[in-house]
């Protein structure tokens, strides 16, 4: 491989890792752009999303790498998971909200974020449990079909990752900007107070924000499965805390800054891994973490955190 | 044991081992009225995932707390044994390692880290990565005869060790290290590192390192190196091979283990038949090291029984030390620092049998032979 060939090759797995890290810091930042709470079991509900996944197509039929589906039938069945999956993580999340935040919602302090903290806690053992730790052999139903253009590979599975990432992130963008429910999610962000005045209905918007963002962090996990073939119940710890970098760098509470903060952290982590090394990763991305915290504390895009005068 | 997480499968062949050895012993009567009870402590966290040296420490502490402990039979991993050994050594309990097989632990070198209690009580039924790591890469120059590598290895105390031990006989044997790097075990994308690896046209990938980096390492090669040589030391002749990796990611991946294949022999049959007939899973080499291990342990408390002396810790370490008996795997005795006399690297391949049982690391794995001795 030429040196510019490899350096692609790293972008293209950078921007695959990045839509990961991207879709799941969406999640972080609906839900601290409206509540100004930082939701660690965000985590688990992506892993909690990877599970479902694996069941879903499991009862499919898929085991492992046994079968491979082509044309309508595949992408039907990739479909129904992606729905059964997204549904099931978005109505955890609301559950979580309504059962362990709602009562706390007044309560000042971090009261809040440490109830994220059990409820991570608790998902986390309850699948370890479940699986008795092991990592499971995640189904690949999709043909392993690549194409090469000048030395650099682009497999079937990478282009099928960005395509669904960026329909979920521009349907989510174009959700926040142009609809009603977007308008009135804005504005709760702004100012609550000032918006339960106007007639928008807090509870219900807090409520929509939590199934958005826990459904992205769902479709996240079934994501994940498909690419890297394998769930097991610690995943959503090491993704997570990147993913929280990535909404940190982008800009917490900012949409298109936890984009462009997922695909940066992807892209740190590859070139990282080959100009200086793999085991350097973890180093750089949680030293920019704290660098962006110290020195740009409103991320690269801005803070869009409630501005309470 | 990790009896919980990513080792859980290959850890409980060898704690079925122990426990048949110990259940034998009880029914023959041949303790003289004395039963021998088996405390199984796991040594996996959550956090780890895997084993955790610090679950291994506290669990050494609660050994060696027990005066009824006489002897105890582990760890499976290195790390966790570098853990344990200072606290084992301070009380002169004695532990037999069915597997663990990272040099330094008997290093005379290290002996103020791991043997402050001066008498060896770390005795093992396999050999090391002394020999693991450096005939398996005279079996990548002399078998293989590839002409370059890549190594890898999982940040663990074994994998490191494993792979130091690889890397630096395979520059002795003229093969061209083409880089040395190191996995974080708890993250999912290796891809970066393996298109690093694919730029290098390396020509063969060397993995020091147990199953947690393993699972995601195989699949993952498998999309980006897939034509190149792969192999790995003991860590990953385990059934998560096939269970959690799968084929035909596993496929013709190499791996060794620290001792001689006996499974297949046709002398151990009726053992074998009343293993699996006690536990319904088919052993492997190491349940067969473990059963030794714990022979070796049974061996030394009726010695001690014999020689009159008082039945503590202390008296059946000094016993192990001198012991001598033909165990399964052949005859066993240990050096003065509590390594194996005999030392054998066996090599094995992965290699999908459609009609077998995915975890039955027996058929779904063809027996090379045993790696060349320098």
């Amino acid at each position: 491989m030429t040196g510019s060939a490899i350096f692609l090759q790293q972008i293209i797995n950078g921007v695959s890792l990045g839509a990961v890290y991207a879709l799941l810091a969406l999640g972080f930042t609906l839900v601290y752009g409206i509540l100004e709470l930082i939701n660690f079991a965000h985590f688990s509900v992506f892993m909690v999303g990877a599970f479902v996944a694996l069941v879903v197509l499991e009862a499919f039929g898929l085991q492992g790498q046994s079968v491979v589906m082509h044309g309508a039938p595949l992408v039907l069945v990739l479909l129904v998971a992606l729905v059964v999956t997204m549904v099931a993580s978005g109505a955890l999340g609301v559950a979580i909200e309504r059962y362990t935040l709602r009562p706390m919602r007044n309560v000042k302090g971090p009261m809040a974020m440490i109830t994220t903290i059990g409820v991570s806690y608790i998902l986390f053992n309850l699948v370890l449990l479940a699986t008795n730790a092991q990592a499971i052999n995640f189904p690949d139903p999709m043909p392993q079909a690549s194409y090469h253009v000048g030395g650099v590979v682009i497999r079937l599975k990478e282009i099928l990752i960005w395509i669904v990432s960026a329909v979920l992130m521009i349907g989510l963008n174009l959700f926040v900007k142009r609809t009603k429910l977007g308008k009135a999610m804005r504005a709760v962000a702004q100012d609550a107070e000032a918006a339960r005045m106007m007639g928008v209905d807090v509870d219900n918007v807090v409520m929509i924000a939590f199934f958005a963002g826990s459904a992205l962090a769902g479709a996240a996990g079934m994501i994940f499965g498909l690419y890297y073939n394998f769930a097991q119940y610690s995943i959503g710890y090491t993704a997570g805390l990147r993913a929280f970098t990535a909404a940190v760098l982008g800009g917490i509470g900012n949409v298109p800054g936890a984009m462009l903060g997922g695909i940066v952290i992807g892209l740190i982590e590859t070139l990282g891994s080959q100009y200086i090394a793999a085991r350097w990763a973890d180093v750089i991305i949680f030293s920019i973490l704290i660098g962006t915290l110290v020195f740009r504390p409103a991320g690269l895009l801005g803070m869009l955190a409630p501005n309470r005068s | 044991m990790p009896l919980t997480g990513a080792d859980a499968e290959a850890a409980h062949l060898i704690l079925n081992g122990a426990l048949l050895a110990i259940k034998l012993a009880n029914s023959s009567g041949e303790l003289k009225g004395i039963t021998l009870e088996p405390m199984v402590l796991n040594n996996a966290t959550a956090t780890a995932g895997q084993y955790d040296p610090a679950q291994a420490a506290t669990n050494a502490r609660k050994l060696v707390g027990d005066k009824k402990v006489l002897a105890n039979v582990g760890p499976e991993m290195s790390g966790s044994g570098k853990a344990m050994a200072p606290i084992l050594s301070m009380a002169d309990l004695a532990t037999i390692t069915p597997s663990s097989t990272a040099p330094a632990l008997t290093d005379p070198q290290f002996a103020g880290e791991f043997v402050p209690g001066g008498k060896p009580i770390y005795f093992r039924t396999v050999t090391t990565d002394a020999y693991q790591g450096p005939n398996m890469a005279n079996f990548y120059a002399e078998t293989l005869k590839v002409p370059s590598v890549y190594v890898l290895d999982d940040s663990g105390a074994y994998g490191v060790g494993l792979a130091d031990a690889f890397a630096a006989q395979a520059k002795v044997k003229g093969i061209k290290v083409l880089g040395r790097d190191r996995l974080d075990p708890k993250a999912a994308d290796y891809s970066a590192v393996l298109t690093k690896i694919k730029a290098t046209n390396a020509a063969s990938l060397y993995y020091g390192g147990t199953m947690q980096a393993a699972v995601k390492l195989v699949k993952q090669s498998y999309q980006i190196v897939p034509d190149i040589k792969k192999g790995g030391g003991d860590g990953i002749l385990s059934p998560e091979m096939m269970t959690a990796a799968g084929f035909p990611a596993a496929e013709g991946w190499y791996a060794t283990n620290a001792s001689p294949h006996v499974v297949d022999d046709p002398k151990l049959a009726s053992w074998v038949a009343l293993y699996s007939k006690t536990y319904g899973v088919q052993p492997d080499d190491y349940a067969i090291t473990s059963y030794d291990a714990a022979l070796v342990a049974i061996a030394a408390i009726k010695a001690v029984i014999k020689s009159g002396k008082p039945l503590t810790a202390s008296n059946v370490r000094n016993a192990v030390q001198t012991v001598k008996i033909n165990g399964l795997q052949g005859p066993i005795s240990f050096d003065k620092y509590g390594d194996l006399s005999t030392r054998v690297v066996a090599v094995f391949q992965f290699k999908q049998n459609k009609a077998a049982p995915l975890a039955d690391m027996d058929k779904q794995s063809i027996y090379i032979g045993v790696a060349p001795q320098s």
